[in-house]
């Protein structure tokens, strides 16, 4: 399967993030109250194995995570991840619940909130760029090391994926965190054919 | 009439364009993909409209805006972006800017541009 | 297009919560699985305010998540490990206990975005929520068995002596402490043969044994005698297991050392004549005794040999001590070089040497015995000195006690000396 994008192609998928982003972002002013900024998203094809190494390297690896996956289902399909930091998650915690000590569950549910915002307005929006729908499922939530945030065994068999990721940044409540979009194999030659027929609708 | 179109992304030139040419199909169309060339390009060919993006390497959008309001405070420049807070629209319109618009542009919006925030 | 015509019905029929309800947390709908869970009639609640009821729910996340859900358009969700509930709803499970309480996934939909409307729906995840539980509580257990494995396994590397071979004695893997005993390096080893160690002083015959013991998929234990890399030789108890593969044939060997070098040393000290190092008189009488006793026909069939060294005490005399010592040594070790490995050798006293043949004829016994005596005749002591010594000899007769056949033996050596001595007389 030739699963390599051109340049029109790359083009068009970092606009849509872009706008994604810009979406996700407003999103969060509005319902979380929180005026954050997010970084320009990087786009990386690479095989499954490389993927927990590619993860660490975007983050400080002696802190433990909060990390929240939800599954997305559609034309386009795949696997939105969000890994925020103790620390980062317990400032969110406090912000959201307006309480000096959140407990940890009231730490989980404000990051099961946070990602779900997140994921939903990225992926919605990409999706709506797309001309296309998605079906969300309920996200799942794990405390983990830097280390086992992805483990190779779970990777599994041989994958080409590409990693769309981004940080997400609330300078003044001290709360960052990194979003990943990753998808693979079929689901992106069908990402692909879906940012052909735009392209084709814009320059055509 | 001259239209200078800056992004750094080729499919959101394209898409303003594609939104020009059927409200505006005789425009003279220039493309610009990033800040400073936006800049220089409009020195010289001094467009009567400007759509400019903001988040763009070399010089973003913002500066540019500062600079062509500089070479020329009649500018009209509109402001296309990803970035939909109100503190941004804020922002560039005290810089000059007619307006501010998130992406994408459509028809609608363009012919509403041209109707309401461009003086011809 | 078709339109169901009872949603209700549908929404009743499902076995999940659902609810609609507004920002303002007005309820406008509550389906069966609701009323009966719990026990709130749908005329009761439909029309009145949710916080009536449920007055614990944190409502400014539930106003946020219904406002994310009406903004964004797609679902949002509690967390479902969460150990608040959204709504209480008891358990009545009676064999387990661990959650008194429904475990829910609370979803919030968006329902009609212009009415402000978002349906609430709720689903029973308490058995999957309590077999994670489980799994946790069993992770846990074997977490804990683990940790106490690598500790006793660390105790058995550190202080227990084990090799791995494959079927043909290649070897697998060693303990920590094997390495230390045989002042090797793991690496060094793995991969090599097991006859590495063998030393070659040692007869076949035992290791023959062994491997028809263990390839017969028996164990055998055993005394074995190894060479260190520091060509030291050391004595193991050792038990060689064959290990089985699930066809049931021999794939891998394991062997369990104990060094037993210092024990074997201190005995062999108290049955072996210090001058001469053969076997002491001690160690002949109790072989002797033992096969009287147990009068086994196997070990029966032996020949009884007794040596004098002729006219010693004139060696002594003319030679002084030292060189008789020396006398006395070289007759052992011709002795024990003209007979095979495992016939009995003792010194029995003075100049006096007794051997046990085993398994032997009276024929075979006269060609050997005529061996010795010509081997002792043609051996040089001190470079000048030639000895001679009589020799008496009789077979077992099953049933006799030692004494009988000592006084046998006694009475031929007797006769080869009156005889005219160097010379050999059967009884």
């Amino acid at each position: 399967m030739n699963l390599q994008f051109n340049e029109d192609q790359i083009d068009a998928l970092r606009e849509f993030m872009n706008v994604s982003i810009g979406a996700a972002t407003a999103s969060m002013a509005n319902l979380l109250d929180a005026f954050g900024t997010m970084h320009i998203p990087k786009i990386e094809i690479c095989n499954s194995d490389e993927l927990a190494d590619k993860i660490q390297n975007s983050i400080d690896i002696r802190s433990m995570y909060f990390v929240i996956k939800q599954l997305f289902t559609g034309k386009f399909g795949g696997e939105c991840m969000f890994v925020i930091s103790e620390d980062s998650s317990i400032n969110l915690g406090r912000h959201l619940y307006d309480i000096e000590n959140p407990s940890f569950d009231e730490v989980n549910d404000a990051v099961i909130e946070l990602t779900n915002i997140l994921t939903s307005t990225i992926v919605s929006r990409l999706t709506q760029e797309l001309n296309t729908q998605v079906q969300f499922f309920v996200p799942s939530l794990q405390f983990l090391d830097a280390a086992s945030i992805v483990s190779e065994e779970d990777v599994g068999e041989y994958s080409k994926i590409i990693i769309i990721s981004t940080i997400l940044d609330f300078k003044d409540k001290q709360i960052k965190g990194n979003v990943y979009i990753l998808t693979k194999d079929e689901a992106i030659a069908s990402l692909r054919g879906l940012i052909d027929r735009k392209i084709e609708e814009i320059y055509g | 009439m001259k239209i200078l179109v800056v992004d750094d992304s080729k499919i959101a030139r394209m898409s303003v364009i594609k939104s020009l040419k059927v409200v505006h199909p005789d425009a003279e169309l220039i493309q610009a993909t990033n800040g400073l060339e936006a800049v220089e390009s409009y020195k010289k060919e001094r467009p009567d409209v400007v759509f400019l993006d903001l988040t763009m390497p070399v010089m973003d959008g913002y500066e540019a805006l500062k600079k062509i309001k500089e070479i020329d405070k009649e500018a009209q420049v509109i402001v296309v972006s990803a970035d939909i807070q109100s503190e941004a629209k804020l922002r560039v319109l005290v810089a000059g800017a007619k307006n501010m618009y998130p992406k994408p542009i459509n028809v609608e919006i363009m012919v509403q541009i041209f109707e309401q925030d461009i003086l011809l | 297009m078709n339109v169901i015509k009872y949603p209700d019905i549908l929404l009743d029929s499902l076995e999940n919560g659902h609810m609609i309800i507004d920002e303002n947390y007005t309820v406008s709908y509550w389906n069966r699985w609701l009323a009966i869970n719990t026990q709130i009639d749908k005329e009761d609640i439909i029309g009145k305010n949710l916080e009536d009821f449920y007055p614990d729910i944190n409502y400014k996340v539930l106003h946020r998540k219904i406002k994310t859900a009406l903004t964004i358009g797609t679902p949002t969700f509690y967390d479902t490990n969460s150990s608040k509930k959204f709504i209480s709803i008891n358990r009545n499970k009676v064999t387990t206990s661990s959650l008194q309480l429904m475990q829910q996934q609370v979803t919030i939909s968006p329902y009609i975005i212009s009415e402000n409307k978002v349906m609430i729906s709720i689903y029973d995840i308490s058995e999957l929520f309590e077999t994670k539980l489980l799994i946790k509580k069993e992770m846990n257990k074997v977490n804990k068995l683990n940790e106490k494995l690598e500790a006793e396994k660390e105790i058995i590397d550190k202080n227990i002596m084990i090799m791995k071979t494959s079927v043909n004695g290649i070897i697998k893997d060693v303990s920590s402490f094997f390495c230390d005993s045989f002042n090797i390096d793991r690496d060094e080893i793995l991969g090599q043969n097991i006859s590495i160690f063998k030393l070659d002083d040692v007869s076949d015959v035992i290791y023959k044994e062994l491997w028809t013991t263990i390839k017969n998929k028996k164990s055998w234990n055993g005394e074995l005698k190894y060479i260190t890399s520091k060509g030291q030789a050391k004595w193991f108890q050792s038990r060689v297991m064959p290990i089985l593969d699930i066809h049931g044939e021999v794939h891998e060997f394991n062997a369990v050392y104990h060094d037993i070098t210092n024990e074997k040393l201190l005995a062999e000290l108290y049955i072996t004549d210090s001058l001469t190092k053969l076997y002491n008189r001690a160690h002949f009488d109790e072989t002797i005794n033992l096969i009287v006793k147990n009068q086994r026909k196997a070990d029966s069939e032996f020949i009884l040999v007794l040596v004098d060294i002729d006219n010693f005490k004139v060696i002594n005399d003319t030679y002084g001590h030292q060189v008789g010592d020396e006398a006395l040594i070289s007759v052992a070790n011709t002795l024990k070089s003209s007979l095979r490995d495992n016939d009995l050798v003792a010194r029995w006293g003075g100049e006096e040497f007794v051997i046990m043949l085993k398994d032997t004829t009276i024929n075979e016994a006269k060609v050997i015995v005529e061996k010795i005596r010509a081997n002792i005749e043609n051996s040089i002591i001190n470079n000048d000195i030639k000895l001679t010594a009589s020799f008496g000899f009789t077979k077992y007769i099953l049933g006799e006690d030692s004494k009988e056949i000592f006084k046998r033996v006694d009475d031929a050596l007797y006769e080869a000396k009156e005889a005219g001595r160097n010379r050999a007389v059967l009884k």
